[in-house]
């Protein structure tokens, strides 16, 4: 699996504003944005913003860089396809 | 081991806060109330320094007998400091008897075997846990302090002498049961109908009020020690939400939080944005206030 970003800015109502879609062989899987200053201790961490069928997970955890997410992201749906 | 876990108030040492005041404590000392409930608590030590919530919300529902407030008032003599993040009763556990809150801030809660976790009330000062939980073999949820506490535990046997023999408390307790199920639906109706900002909002609306019956809000502020994680699990949403939607609400000089304390600048704002209506609090001849 070859996860594919692309770098966006988005409207969260915060300033929360830098992006990345997470494509996954050409379909959307997940929204990734970078905290800013306003989060403290939290800032420059990747939140999921949003996750798309088995990547949606309100719990997910904060990742310290991009990579960490994308290998979160790619479990995540590398289990699912298992198990069906 | 279903239902033997030693309860907070069962420890010789509990976890207390260095600003809590100081005050004596025995191993068990609620279970002095098993003598006739009508008869003086041993030891018979009133902290006449502090009104108790319990009083000033049940008188809330309508006049309690001079006997009646007075028995009451002895009850909170015999509060429990607990430290915060203890759980008063567990999710199997037996219930022993009727918690009451005097000071602080506790919850009801359920956790899911993945560690997620939903808070589903907040138990004020003034609050108890169910009256009817004698009837119950075990608890489906957790209780738990969110700060430290100060906090009553009246045998399952008193609560039934209680309401048996004095029917104004009776009628109280009832009505207060009537309304932590209808705050109950409007936190389901927060989390399913409202936006992250709106819940939020909406739940400081209702503290506020909350607070004000029982003499732990002023007009505008109040004590306010739950963690954003905390405050994330009893709206249903992510941490980073309830942090921009807290940075939001003071953006635009809605509130200020400062430390522990939460203060409303703009509290028509505030309600508006939450849909804010006190009705089902049923509050009464109190609604003015």
């Amino acid at each position: 699996m070859t996860l594919k970003l692309r770098s966006v800015e988005i409207a969260t109502g915060s300033n929360d504003r830098e992006s990345r879609l997470v494509f996954d062989d050409g379909m959307l899987v997940a929204i990734l944005v970078r905290l800013s200053g306003e989060h403290g201790s939290l800032a420059d961490k990747w939140f999921l913003e949003v996750g798309f069928g088995p990547v949606k997970d309100i719990h997910a955890p904060l990742f310290d860089d991009l990579e960490t997410a994308k290998a979160w992201i790619a479990t995540r749906l590398t289990d699912i396809a298992r198990r069906d | 081991m279903r239902g033997v876990r030693a309860r907070p108030w069962d420890r010789r040492s509990d976890p207390i806060p260095r600003h809590a005041p100081v005050v004596s404590r025995a191993a068990r000392p609620i279970d002095a109330s098993q003598t006739d409930p009508d008869l003086p608590f041993s030891p018979p030590a009133p902290r006449i320094d502090m009104s108790n919530p319990f009083v000033r919300k049940l008188e809330g529902f309508g006049p309690l007998p001079d006997a009646d407030r007075a028995l009451l008032e002895r009850i909170g003599a015999n509060a429990h400091l607990i430290g915060q993040r203890v759980d008063l009763i567990r999710e199997g556990d037996t219930p022993d008897g009727v918690i009451l809150i005097m000071e602080g801030i506790a919850c009801r809660q359920k956790h899911r075997a993945n560690g997620a976790r939903q808070i589903t009330a907040y138990l004020v000062p003034g609050d108890a846990c169910d009256l009817d939980v004698a009837l119950l073999t075990q608890m489906d949820h957790t209780i738990t302090t969110l700060s430290a506490c100060r906090v009553v535990r009246l045998p399952l046997d008193f609560v039934k002498r209680l309401t048996d023999e004095h029917p104004a408390i009776a009628r109280a307790l009832r009505l207060s049961s009537l309304v932590d199920e209808a705050t109950l639906r409007e936190w389901l109706v927060n989390v399913g109908c409202r936006s992250a900002i709106e819940r939020i909002a909406h739940l400081f609306c209702e503290l506020l009020v909350r607070l004000q019956i029982v003499g732990f809000a002023n007009a505008d502020s109040y004590e306010f020690p739950i963690t954003q994680l905390d405050l994330a699990d009893t709206v249903g949403l992510s941490n980073v939400h309830v942090n921009r939607s807290l940075q939001e609400l003071r953006r635009e000089g809605v509130i200020e939080l400062k430390g522990r304390t939460l203060k409303i600048l703009n509290l028509q704002r505030l309600k508006s944005i939450a849909e804010f209506d006190a009705k089902y609090l049923h509050l009464g001849a109190r609604a003015a206030a």
